[in-house]
């Protein structure tokens, strides 16, 4: 049975249709990740499926239950970890686990008990009896994923897990929601991060302006970009001229900065003298060229003709 | 984890309402100085109103020689009134921090939700009310006699519910802050708008329309029974009625707020 | 006199002056703008104290029999001036809060970390304070007349006690920016809502001083707000009066300094506590 059903789903605010019409399908112990930029509708079509927020239009069921008749039914099956906005600073992360618990229903010990066990987990257990408020960043996202379990539940809701998290941070989250897939939750994940979703999900849908304009695992997306690309940054001259002469050679992409060139290289590395021969017949100094292989963006770019927002570089291969 | 064995829904709801209880204490005694205005301000109401109108006693029709016993029953609930107000101006807070998502994604009923922030505010108003009762018997004012002090605290806590619900449902209609000023703005003129500064007979006339058909009128006799003399039931019950009556209004619209919240 | 004949640091001088007012100004439109657009935030400033306005006079409203009573038209007449203070001490409280707000969201950040003098925050902030003042004062002498309460000096006497009135807004307004200054924290500065009626009681804002019950009456005697207050009312409730005025003007400036001094202080705090 699938985890999570989306049919149509609709929000609008006052004028705006902030999700247009949205179709998902999440199996049970899948890890989704739900890509796209700032704006984009993520959050909100999070909060509906959560029961924050009702839709205009359309359906969802969460672990079988609909979202509008049987949202009781819903919250108790799913945990959300709503980022540090919902914790309260004057608690212990002790005391928010254990409030956490009764909120769900779960007997008093029973409840002492997960959070002793869940603390200990996301390795907060010397921390627990301080206050949240003296929490750094990366405790209280952790904070906020335990509270999230502490019912055991089906379906895991991450909006935006690692957003301003340091890189090891990140990468504990990232093992912590392996290990919870490899347990049998089903995780629902947002985020505006290419490599999480490249990292964790098994399949990905790409939300943006409200409509979802990509979806397959992300393999499946990027073999269906297929072609890598030539990353150029001019050392000097007219960008214009290196367009021009680089168009001739093969495809431009949008250029992400003013000083870059992209050029589609449909033969790979094999297209890279082509290019550099070219650029140098015109006289036009480079100051380095990367091949670049797809990526998530690169197959945003191709359904949407703008970035999810600006990549880095992963490393430059070649200076001039 | 595997998934939890969930308690008995009234078992469950109870204790999420003491849990949210326990939780609105933290407001009093984790946060240095918190309390004092809440506590505070009542008294020093009724320093000031007793300062500055207490010469209104020399009317002719004040049934009463000292003005402190005519309005320490109004400044306790007045006290009540600013308890409740600031339930809802946290609630507000709570609503927009993130922190009312976290009880709204979970399964507890909404009416528990709520229970937890007014029952709470109920408690806390007994704080303000008990401080303002001894000073004013240290300043003059009759002992009620315990029927009458029981008559009163049961008016001050319910009066705290009801203004809990009241700053609730604005802090869940408005979702921000800035209806504070609305939230206890009301709950001043439902107080006010009464028998607290003078007998009907002396009030203007417009006032004298408005406190007769304001329930709170009644809230207010009867929380002063025992300071005027004695207690009895006819004094007693219309009070009791408006307060239950109150509550229901703006309880069922408070819990109407919350269950809107989603929209 | 020429300014290319002046020494160039005094052109320094009078250009930065220049460059400030319009920080001043722009700030301050600033501020005026966030006051009258949030108009449920602005409510509370005027509703508010009509509301208690209309408590107090019609449930006190016989005190106008009491013996020793000063001779008004009407009860009402006599308490435009504390409605007046209550309101321009409520706009006080709101600009302080609007600066705790404006410090909690990291706005403040900005404009310390800009090359701009920093009392020209704070003045920015004043100017939505004053201007709500400024309409308060209007609101009231409105509510006076449509319920009948003359002014009994006439225009003159109206023009005064707007005057006051703005004046002691933005000079409460300062105090209520050293607040939010000190603590940052718009709940902190909210909390104070209550204790501004408290220093109103304390004063001859709402009664006779002669009639008021000790202690209340000796403290209003020496309250800096009771001057402010007599200052405003003696043009409503008889006629203008040198010495009334001279001794409201004084209890302004005094407030003036104690909030400049204030401000000062906590602007200091803020910046070393970041």
């Amino acid at each position: 049975m699938p985890a999570i059903v989306v049919e149509g789903l609709q929000r609008s605010f006052d004028e705006v249709l902030a999700v247009q019409g949205v179709d998902l399908n999440v199996e049970e112990g899948e890890i989704f990740g739900f890509l796209g930029p700032n704006g984009a509708g993520k959050t909100t079509t999070v909060r509906m499926l959560t029961t924050l927020l009702l839709p205009t239009g359309g359906r969802a069921t969460v672990a079988g239950h609909d979202v509008i008749k049987q949202a009781r039914a819903v919250r108790a099956s799913i945990g959300v970890a709503l980022q540090e906005a919902a914790l309260d600073p004057l608690m212990t992360g002790r005391e928010l686990i254990r409030l956490q618990a009764t909120l769900q229903g779960l007997p008093g010990a029973e409840g002492k008990r997960r959070a002793d066990d869940l603390l200990e987990r996301v390795d907060l257990a010397a921390a627990a009896d301080r206050r949240v408020g003296g929490y750094s960043g990366g405790m209280k996202r952790r904070l906020d994923l335990a509270a999230a379990l502490v019912h055991g539940p089906k379906v895991l809701f991450l909006d935006e897990p690692t957003t301003g998290l340091d890189p090891v941070s990140r990468k504990t989250i990232w093992e912590e929601v392996r290990t919870l897939n490899d347990e049998g939750t089903t995780v629902f994940l947002t985020t505006q991060y290419l490599e999480e979703a490249d990292q964790l999900a098994d399949n990905v849908a790409i939300i943006d302006s409200g409509r979802i304009v990509a979806e397959g695992t992300p393999d499946s997306l990027k073999t269906e970009i297929g072609n890598p690309h030539i990353q150029l940054q001019l050392a000097a001259g007219s960008i214009a001229e290196a367009e021009k002469v680089c168009a001739e050679v093969g495809r431009l992409l949008p250029p992400v900065d003013g000083r870059m060139v992209l050029v589609e290289a449909t033969n790979g590395a094999a297209d890279i003298p082509k290019v550099v021969r070219a650029l140098d017949d015109a006289g036009i100094a480079v100051e380095s060229l990367e091949l670049v292989r797809p990526t998530l963006d690169d197959v945003f770019v191709a359904k949407t003709g703008h970035h999810i927002k600006v990549p880095t570089t992963s490393s430059a291969v070649a200076s001039a | 984890m595997e998934s939890a064995v969930a308690l008995p829904q009234w078992r469950a709801n109870l204790a999420t309402i003491a849990a949210l209880m326990a939780r609105a204490k933290n407001e009093l005694l984790r946060v240095p100085g918190a309390a004092i205005p809440g506590v505070l301000a009542p008294t020093i109401f009724f320093l000031g109103l007793n300062g500055v109108f207490g010469a209104l006693t020399q009317l002719k029709g004040f049934s009463t020689g000292t003005y402190e016993s005519y309005i320490v029953p109004v400044s306790m609930l007045q006290g009540a009134g600013f308890t409740g107000a600031a339930a809802g101006v946290n609630l507000a807070r709570d609503i927009e921090q993130g922190w009312v998502d976290r009880l709204l994604v979970s399964p507890a009923p909404r009416w528990v939700l709520l229970a937890g922030t007014v029952l709470a505010a109920s408690a806390r108003a007994l704080i303000p009310a008990t401080f303002v009762f001894v000073i004013a018997l240290l300043l003059g004012a009759g002992w009620p006699g315990i029927d009458g002090l029981l008559v009163t605290y049961v008016m001050v806590a319910a009066m705290a519910a009801v203004a809990a619900c009241w700053g609730s449902g604005l802090a869940l209609r408005f979702k921000s802050q800035s209806a504070a000023p609305l939230m206890q703005s009301g709950m001043m003129a439902l107080v006010l708008m009464t028998t607290a500064y003078a007998p009907l007979a002396l009030l203007q006339p417009w006032m004298r329309s408005v406190a007769e058909v304001n329930p709170v009128t009644h809230v207010i006799d009867a929380a002063r029974q025992g300071f005027l003399g004695g207690v009895s039931w006819a004094e007693t019950w219309p009070g009791i009625v408006a307060l239950i009556g109150l509550l229901v209004v703006l309880g069922v619209w408070a819990l109407r707020e919350m269950r809107r919240t989603a929209v | 006199m020429d300014r290319h004949s002046l020494p160039r640091s005094e052109a320094v001088g009078l250009e930065a002056l220049r460059v400030n007012a319009r920080v001043v100004r722009a700030l301050g439109m600033r501020s005026i703008r966030q006051t009258f657009r949030r108009p449920q935030l602005m409510a509370p400033i005027v509703v508010f104290p009509t509301l208690l306005l209309a408590i107090q006079t019609g449930g006190a409203g016989g005190a106008v029999n009491l013996p020793g009573f000063p001779p008004v038209q009407s009860f009402l007449q006599f308490m435009l001036a504390g409605a007046m203070m209550q309101s321009l001490m409520l706009a006080g409280n709101s600009g302080g809060i609007a600066l705790a707000v404006d410090i909690e969201m990291g706005f403040t950040d900005r404009l310390f970390s800009a090359p701009i003098p920093r009392y020209t925050i704070v003045l920015g902030r004043l100017a939505g304070t004053a201007a709500l003042g400024l309409f308060g004062s209007l609101w009231f002498l409105a509510i006076g007349l449509i319920f009948g309460a003359h002014i009994e000096s006439g225009f003159t006497g109206a023009l005064i006690a707007i005057a006051l009135v703005t004046a002691t807004a933005t000079a409460v307004g300062g105090i209520g920016a050293a607040i939010a200054l000190r603590t940052g924290s718009a709940s902190v500065v909210q909390g104070l809502f209550p204790l501004v009626l408290v220093v109103l009681f304390l004063s001859s804002a709402f009664f006779p001083n002669e009639l008021m019950i000790q202690p209340a009456k000796a403290i209003a005697e020496y309250n800096p707000l009771s001057f402010v207050v007599e200052g405003i009312r003696g043009p409503i409730i008889s006629g203008v009066d040198a010495t009334e005025l001279g001794e409201a003007v004084l209890a302004i400036a005094g407030i003036v300094v104690l909030g400049l001094l204030l401000s000062a202080r906590a602007l200091r705090h803020r910046l070393r506590v970041g």
